[in-house]
Formats: C-alpha cells, sequence, structure tokens
C-alpha cells in the first residue's frame, strides 16, 4: 500500500514545481498553469491526509471546493489576459510596465 | 437535522440578503437597453442602495445579539464580525455613489460596478464571520476573483488591464500558498474547524511544530496578501494606480478590512492561550510585518507624484497600524482595530471623493492640481484639510484617537518598541499630508476653471462623511463603548 509519506512527498514535487514554474516563465498563460499545480497539490495533500489520518469528510469536500475554485479563477484569469493580448499583443510578464514608478 | 440549519437562518439574513440584492441588479440591469446611459440608470441604484440599506438596518439591529455559531460551526455572527460588516456595507455603499458620479468608470459599465461590488461585499462578510477553512477559503476567493475583474473594469485601458492582470497572478499564487500552508495545518490537527483550536495546539511534538511553523508562514501569506503587508505588498501600488479611482477606493476599504477581521479571527483563535513556541513565532512575524510595512508604506508614499498612488502607500501604512493591534491579542487591541476601522473609512472616502472630483475636472490627479484649492472651493479644501490632518493623527481629531488606542494597547502589552516605530512613522507620514494642504492652502490656482459636478447632492455627501471624522475625535467615547462590545466569540 501508498503510504501517506510518498503522497506528501508528490505533493510537494507539485508544490514546487508550481513555484519555479512562475518564477522561471515569463508567459502568463505558463504562470496560471503554475497556480493550478499549486492548487492541485493543496487539493491532493488534502485528501491524503483525510485517507491516512482522520476518516472524516471535510479533506474531500475541501478538495471538491478547490477544483470548482480553482476552475472559476482560471476563467477569470484568462479573460483578463485575452483582454490584456489584445490592448498590447503580448502575454509576455515583462510586457507588463505601464504601471512601474 | 433540516430543522437546526432553518433555525439559523435568522442570523444569516445579512448575507442572503445581499446574494438577492446582487442577483436582482443582474435583472434589474438587463432590462435596460444598451444606448441607455449608465448614470441615468435609476431603478439600479434604488435596487443596490436598498439592498444595503436593509442589510445595514438588520446589522446594526444584530449588534446586540448573543454571539453564536452557526451552520456546523463554520460560520460565526458575533459583535466583532457584525461591525467589521457594517464598516463594509458603509464602504460600499459610498463606493458605489462614487462610482456613478465618477467620469473614471464607463458609461455602460456602471452597472456592472454595483453588481461586482456587492458580490464582493459578500465575500468580504463571508471571511469576517469565517470559522473554519473552508469558509475562509471560499471567503478570500470570492473577494478575490471578483476584485480581479474590479481592477480590470476600465476595459479599453492598458493601466487597467495591466492592473487586473498584476491582481490576478499575485492573487493566484498567494491563494494556492495559503491553500498548501492550511493542508498541512489540516493534517496536524486533524480539522478544519477552528472550533477547539486552542486544545489541539497545545501538546505538540518537535516533529508537528516543524510541520506547523512553515504551514503558520504559507497560511499569512494569503491573508497577508489580502490586506497588503510588506512583503506581499508589490502588488497593491500598481492595482490601486491602474484601477479606476472609485475601484481604488472600494479596494482600500472592503477587502482590507475583511482581511484584517479574518487575521484578528485566527490570531485570537489560535494563539490566545498560554505562551506557546508557536504563539512566539507567530507574533514575532506579525510584528515584523506590522513595523516593516508601516514604514515602507510611509517612506514610499513621500515621493509619489500622483495623489491615488500617494494614498495607496498611505493605506499600506494604515494597514501596518492596525496590525500591531493584532498582534496584541488582546480585547484592547480588538476595540482598538475595530474604532480604527471605523475612523478609516470615513477618511478614506472623503479623502478619495475630493481627489476624483478633481481628476474629473483637471484630467489627472497630480499634486500640483490641488493648488489653490481652497480659493476655488473652500468648503471642499477644508474637507481635505480636516482629512488630512486627521489621517495624520492630530489631535482633536479621530485620526488621533484611534492612534491612540493602537498606541494604549501596545504599551499594556509592554511592546515599546513596537510604539516607538509606529510613533515616528507618524512623523514621517506627517509630511506627506501635510504636502497637499500646503499646496491647498498657499499656492496660488493653476487656472480659475471651477470643478464642474460638485452640485448640493455631492457637497452634502461629502458633509456627512466629513462629519464623522470631526466627531469621533471629540465624542469619540461612546462610540469606544461600542466597540468595546465587539468582542470576539471563541467557539470552543
Amino acid at each position: 500500500m501508498v503510504s501517506l509519506p510518498s503522497f506528501l512527498f508528490v505533493s510537494f514535487i507539485l508544490f514546487l514545481a508550481g513555484i519555479v514554474v512562475m518564477i522561471a516563465r515569463k508567459n502568463v498563460i505558463a504562470i496560471l498553469l503554475g497556480i493550478e499545480l499549486i492548487l492541485n497539490a493543496a487539493a491532493l495533500n488534502f485528501v491524503a491526509y483525510t485517507r491516512f489520518i482522520n476518516n472524516n469528510l471535510e479533506g474531500h469536500i475541501i478538495a471538491l471546493f478547490i477544483i470548482v475554485i480553482a476552475a472559476a479563477e482560471a476563467a477569470v484569469g484568462l479573460a483578463i489576459v485575452i483582454r490584456f493580448y489584445q490592448i498590447r499583443e503580448s502575454i509576455h510578464i515583462d510586457d507588463a510596465t505601464q504601471l512601474q514608478s | 437535522m433540516v430543522l437546526n440549519y432553518l433555525a439559523n437562518i435568522g442570523r444569516f439574513v445579512p448575507e442572503i440578503t445581499l446574494i438577492v440584492t446582487m442577483v436582482g441588479l443582474i435583472f434589474v440591469e438587463a432590462t435596460y437597453g444598451d444606448e441607455e446611459k449608465g448614470s441615468s440608470k435609476g431603478y439600479l441604484y434604488a435596487t443596490a442602495y436598498l439592498g444595503l440599506l436593509f442589510t445595514l438596518v438588520k446589522l446594526i439591529g444584530s449588534l446586540g445579539d448573543a454571539p453564536i455559531a452557526i451552520y456546523s460551526n463554520s460560520l460565526v455572527i458575533d459583535p466583532f464580525s457584525t461591525m467589521i460588516k457594517i464598516i463594509m456595507v458603509i464602504g460600499t455603499a459610498a463606493c458605489i455613489h462614487l462610482s456613478r458620479r465618477s467620469s473614471d468608470v464607463y458609461e455602460n459599465l456602471k452597472g456592472e460596478f454595483a453588481i461586482i461590488a456587492v458580490g464582493v461585499l459578500i465575500g468580504g462578510m463571508l471571511l469576517a464571520s469565517a470559522n473554519n477553512m473552508l469558509t475562509l477559503y471560499i471567503g478570500i476567493e470570492t473577494l478575490s476573483i471578483l476584485s480581479y475583474v474590479l481592477a480590470s473594469l476600465k476595459k479599453n485601458d492598458d493601466r487597467s488591464s495591466e492592473a487586473g492582470l498584476k491582481y490576478a497572478l499575485f492573487g493566484g499564487i498567494s491563494a494556492g500558498i495559503m491553500l498548501f500552508g492550511m493542508s498541512h495545518i489540516f493534517g496536524v490537527t486533524g480539522t478544519i474547524q477552528f472550533a477547539g483550536m486552542l486544545d489541539k495546539l497545545k501538546d505538540l511534538d518537535t516533529v508537528q511544530i516543524a510541520i506547523l511553523m512553515p504551514s503558520f508562514l504559507m497560511f499569512f501569506a494569503g491573508i497577508g496578501y489580502k490586506i497588503a503587508c510588506v512583503p506581499f505588498h508589490m502588488w497593491a501600488p500598481d492595482v490601486y494606480e491602474g484601477s479606476p479611482l472609485p475601484v481604488t477606493t472600494f479596494f482600500s476599504i472592503v477587502p482590507k478590512m475583511a482581511g484584517m477581521a479574518v487575521l484578528l479571527r485566527v490570531t485570537m483563535v489560535f494563539f490566545s492561550g498560554d505562551q506557546n513556541v508557536l504563539q512566539m513565532s507567530w507574533i514575532a512575524t506579525l510584528s515584523v510585518v506590522a513595523a516593516l510595512t508601516m514604514t515602507v508604506g510611509n517612506v514610499s508614499a513621500i515621493g509619489q507624484r500622483s495623489v491615488k498612488r500617494m494614498l495607496a502607500f498611505s493605506s499600506i501604512s494604515h494597514a501596518g497600524m492596525m496590525m500591531m493591534g493584532v498582534l496584541c491579542i488582546s480585547e484592547i487591541g480588538t476595540r482598538a482595530i475595530v474604532f480604527y476601522g471605523i475612523t478609516y473609512l470615513f477618511m478614506t472616502l472623503v479623502a478619495f471623493y475630493i481627489t476624483s472630483f478633481v481628476q474629473d475636472a483637471y484630467g489627472n490627479d497630480h499634486f500640483e492640481r490641488f493648488n489653490g484649492l481652497i480659493h476655488k472651493h473652500p468648503l471642499m479644501a477644508i474637507f481635505m484639510l480636516i482629512t488630512m490632518f486627521s489621517l495624520s493623527g492630530l489631535p482633536p481629531l479621530s485620526g488621533f484617537i484611534a492612534k491612540f488606542n493602537i498606541f494604549s494597547a501596545l504599551i499594556d502589552k509592554n511592546y515599546y518598541v513596537l510604539a516607538i516605530i509606529a510613533g515616528l512613522n507618524s512623523v514621517v507620514a506627517l509630511y506627506y499630508y501635510l504636502k497637499i494642504v500646503k499646496l491647498m492652502v498657499f499656492k496660488d490656482p493653476e487656472s480659475d476653471e471651477k470643478i464642474k459636478g460638485f452640485g448640493f447632492t455631492n457637497q452634502l455627501v461629502i458633509t456627512a462623511l466629513t462629519v464623522p471624522v470631526v466627531m469621533l475625535g471629540i465624542f469619540w467615547d461612546q462610540v469606544l463603548v461600542m466597540a468595546n462590545g465587539a468582542k470576539i466569540f471563541i467557539v470552543q
């Protein structure tokens, strides 16, 4: 049987991958993907902890909510990215330089 | 079971009213044709104001009720959350009024502003009474996702869309990090409920503490991002500057107060017990962050050209001031924060209202546009002067009493160093607030062109907002008694 530490290890790797993607990539879409990775790492943690430590449904429910809210957030984020692209004709984060003091 | 849920619905009426209002607003907005001008949509604004007024009356009426945890402990309705909700409802109503007359919001999008603002308010109210991690997360996301839309409301403007983009990216990252921290807290304590958390955090072994410490830091990142404290403040000046002015006003009140409420509740619920390692590290983190937030906010505000950006930095430093009340973990601290919130609401509203008038008349909000305002509009200039004095904390205005309360909470817990840092910061703040006063009073006006649209209604609104700024400084004792009643209810 797969043990709890393996789940935690996988989710930690996912989390790190998300952070690295957000720091290293300059494409806005890639950054949104990194956010999804982090959210999925958290969801995996919740489910794993529920399965191995306490057997109530709290973790499962929170994981379901994370999936739904992540979808909503991605939808709004992509809409804003489309708007940005139409104005600036680029989705490179380094082109977002209008607002620097 | 079902009856239990129905019995609690009476305490949930304000939120339900707002949800109904929001849906109603969408329907009313749909009945107007495309050619209708936004500011003339009378029914739309009537619906919004009615909904908010009913919510406000209901909230004020329930101030004295006994605190209760409803819906399986997921929400707690106590006097503290009710006070924060009252502040947020007044702020929303004032921002909707500002958006109606401001030319910074496109005519065809004014209806959208009202709808989304009510939506953000619902998220803020959920957050203010969140009593488990799920409600906290849903509240933060409701608040954030709708805020992204608000920030990019001026959709053909490249600055506004950039503000929305930055807000969305930073928001997504910090929400993800917060959730990851939460998942480990859940793993160690075995529950998402806040109830009884104090006992669970008492006897932990070293491994558990080693897991919890970074988790709480991550958890703090999500909340800290909402109240824009250092080091999670990088988005704030950009977003505040890029968004339309009514949206900036809204951002500096509703999300900030909601975040402050949840930070205070989390601190009280998790760390109000006996001293332990976790509590000490949490307080140390908060102290450093609060001191840094104040200093960075104030120092960065000095060199700004745009009044809106200056006010954004000043709101960051005010957040730092309120955080000093949080880290006291005492009833005096809670009381001080509620009082600070009330005064901060009115001061921010007046400052932004007048900036909005100036910006609409002269095209931008640079400091020079305020030159000689007292010769053109004495009333407006005097109100701005009062507000600036109050924001910098000069007696006998309300800002002084608010700061004094925070100081007394700090001294009560013997945090002398923090009190000194806060005092020095007030001196720095004096400089940039008085700069506006100097320009308004002693400089000659650039032109004789008067500000249009400063008619009777708007004078009345500004007067109504300025009166509390003065009155709270003089008759502060009654309000302080009211704030004293706003205690946090910790479910066992």
